[in-house]
């Protein structure tokens, strides 16, 4: 697969036409033999943006572009949370997947806990992938900050820790950072700081499910890593090319 | 909760015109009543402090539409029927169910885990007993966004049905919405919400509140409170009648039965409310103020 291709593939995604599924198969290869090479803590050097859940709302992505800039021009960190709940999940993450292929150092996608459902409720795919109820990786994807508890909790449904502020200040500290940024907890205002600044939410996704209301944002860091958020709003209604909202009566009993 | 087919343009003026209503914002007048709904977005920040000091918990659902609401009021009567989150949530909170363990929990009681855990034993799936407020409003004018009055409505049990053969008649809809209050996705493990639906017709109007949880491999629940309202002969006397029914199963008991054990199964509870048991069911009639 050539520069070419693969750029007129990323021309033809960006206006939300799908591939074939010979050009999907081999993009899916291509982005396997990248993956591999990765860590599984990958470093990502400033300047970078980071984005949040996108959940499938393709032209509210496009959004996204138009206020951080086009890939590779900016550097990119995908938190993961690509599909499902907007009605352009394949489109979404090809168009990841494609610049992942084609930029790979300009980049990095992470898995986040809806790729692993859409990819274990597919039977006929070897589930060996799947993210194991024990150990870092499911922590990493099942684990929330929690206002209700210090030190750590247990999730109300018998999986998935929570952790509050003194857990945060103690990682922080072993680990030499200054905060955490993560996704996946949907916030009104787009992005959301919790324990005295040292963890943020960052949400991606405007106006969820096309009935939410809010608002995204993305956090830019310059090379010096000063943080900037960039806050969007979906794309107008006219350009997503969805039903119009008012429902159609129905007689329901 | 679908995708909208087409866009619907509401009713015509001869429809409005050949019932007595009139289209006001957001709603209908009709032989008396004004029914209005409204679909805002989900709490922001501050009014989110707002419902957890309310309600005395840091819990809620991860979509609360708190601004959005149905609301039905007979201007002669005083009666006002209506439907919002923060009162269902009170709901929840008072009925206070104990926590649904999901399939995963079984792996998690043998892994390692921090010594000073605090477990949590909230609700998370906010199943509600609600079945939406009412009060009897002395100053039809007055708008307030929850009903705290010391003068409830009086529903007395009741033998008659809900007529549903006149419900499938194919009157011309004078007003329709479907208004969500809450919604969660249980962290992905299944579905939770409360949805209120409204369709009025020239002889009547009919509402579905609806609260649908799923638990993927674990349960489901389906609590429905459907109202319905017959205009009648007399303008000033209209009889309401509220019947709420409560279904509920394991998948485990749907399995024993035949029945398919994954969740995909089970994406629209229309579908299969049949299917799962009744486990409470009361039929009431509004008794008209003096």
């Amino acid at each position: 697969m050539g520069t070419s291709d693969l750029d007129r593939q990323i021309e033809q995604l960006k206006r939300c036409e799908p591939l074939t599924e010979a050009e999907v198969k081999a993009l899916c290869l291509k982005a396997m033999e990248i993956l591999v090479e990765e860590s599984n803590v990958q470093r990502v050097d400033a300047p970078v943006t980071i984005c949040g859940d996108i959940h499938g709302q393709f032209y509210d992505m496009k959004e996204l572009f138009k206020v951080g800039g086009d890939c590779p021009k900016t550097n990119y960190l995908f938190l993961g949370d690509f599909v499902d709940r907007g009605f352009y999940s394949v489109e979404t993450f090809l168009l990841l997947l494609a610049l992942k292929v084609r930029y790979p150092d300009r980049i990095t996608l992470i898995r986040g806990n809806h790729e692993s459902r859409q990819i274990t409720q597919i039977r006929v795919i070897d589930r060996k992938q799947e993210v194991p109820h024990d150990g870092a990786m499911c922590d990493l994807l099942w684990s929330d900050p929690e206002d209700a508890v210090d030190g750590w909790g247990l999730s109300p449904r018998g999986a998935g820790f929570l952790f509050g502020g003194n857990v945060v200040s103690s990682f922080n500290h072993t680990n030499n950072i200054d905060y955490i940024c993560r996704a996946h907890q949907l916030v009104m205002e787009g992005f959301k700081w919790m324990f005295n600044n040292k963890i943020v939410t960052v949400w991606s996704a405007p106006n969820y499910c096309y009935r939410c209301g809010n608002v995204a944002a993305i956090l830019e860091l310059d090379e010096n890593l000063n943080k900037q958020f960039r806050v969007f709003e979906a794309a107008p209604h006219e350009s997503r090319g969805v039903p119009a909202k008012r429902p159609a009566p129905d007689y329901f009993l | 909760m679908t995708k909208a087919a087409e866009a619907w343009e509401g009713p015509t003026a001869a429809e409005l015109k050949a019932a007595g209503a009139e289209a006001i914002p957001g709603g209908v007048r009709v032989k008396g009543w004004v029914i209005r709904s409204h679909n805002g977005p989900i709490l922001n920040s501050a009014s989110l402090q707002l419902f957890e000091d309310k309600l005395q918990t840091t819990h809620l659902p991860e979509m609360v539409f708190g601004e959005s609401f149905l609301s039905l009021q007979h201007a002669q009567t005083g009666i006002r029927l209506y439907f919002n989150a923060l009162d269902a949530l009170k709901a929840w909170k008072h009925e206070a169910l104990p926590p649904v363990e999901v399939p995963a929990a079984a792996k998690w009681k043998f892994r390692s885990k921090p010594s000073d855990q605090v477990i949590l034993d909230y609700d998370y799936t906010f199943t509600t007993p609600y079945n939406g407020s009412d009060a009897l409003v002395q100053n039809p004018d007055s708008i307030q966004t929850s009903l705290d009055e010391p003068r409830n409505l009086c529903w007395e049990d009741s033998e008659d049905r809900i007529d549903l053969v006149a419900l499938s008649a194919k009157e011309p809809i004078l007003f329709y919405d479907e208004v969500i209050l809450y919604e969660d996705e249980l962290a992905d493990n299944g579905i939770s919400f409360l949805t209120v639906r409204v369709r009025v017709m020239p002889t009547g109007w009919f509402l579905l509140l609806r609260f649908w949880l799923r638990v993927d491999g674990v349960l489901m629940r389906l609590r429905d409170t459907r109202v319905y309202c017959s205009f009648g002969s007399d303008e000033a006397k209209p009889i309401v009648l509220r019947e709420c029914c409560w279904r509920e199963a394991t998948f485990a008991s749907l399995s024993a039965k035949g029945y398919p054990s994954d969740s995909a199964a089970y994406g629209d509870p229309n579908l299969i409310a049949h299917k799962l048991p009744v486990v409470m069911q009361k039929i009431q009639k509004l008794k008209l103020p003096n």
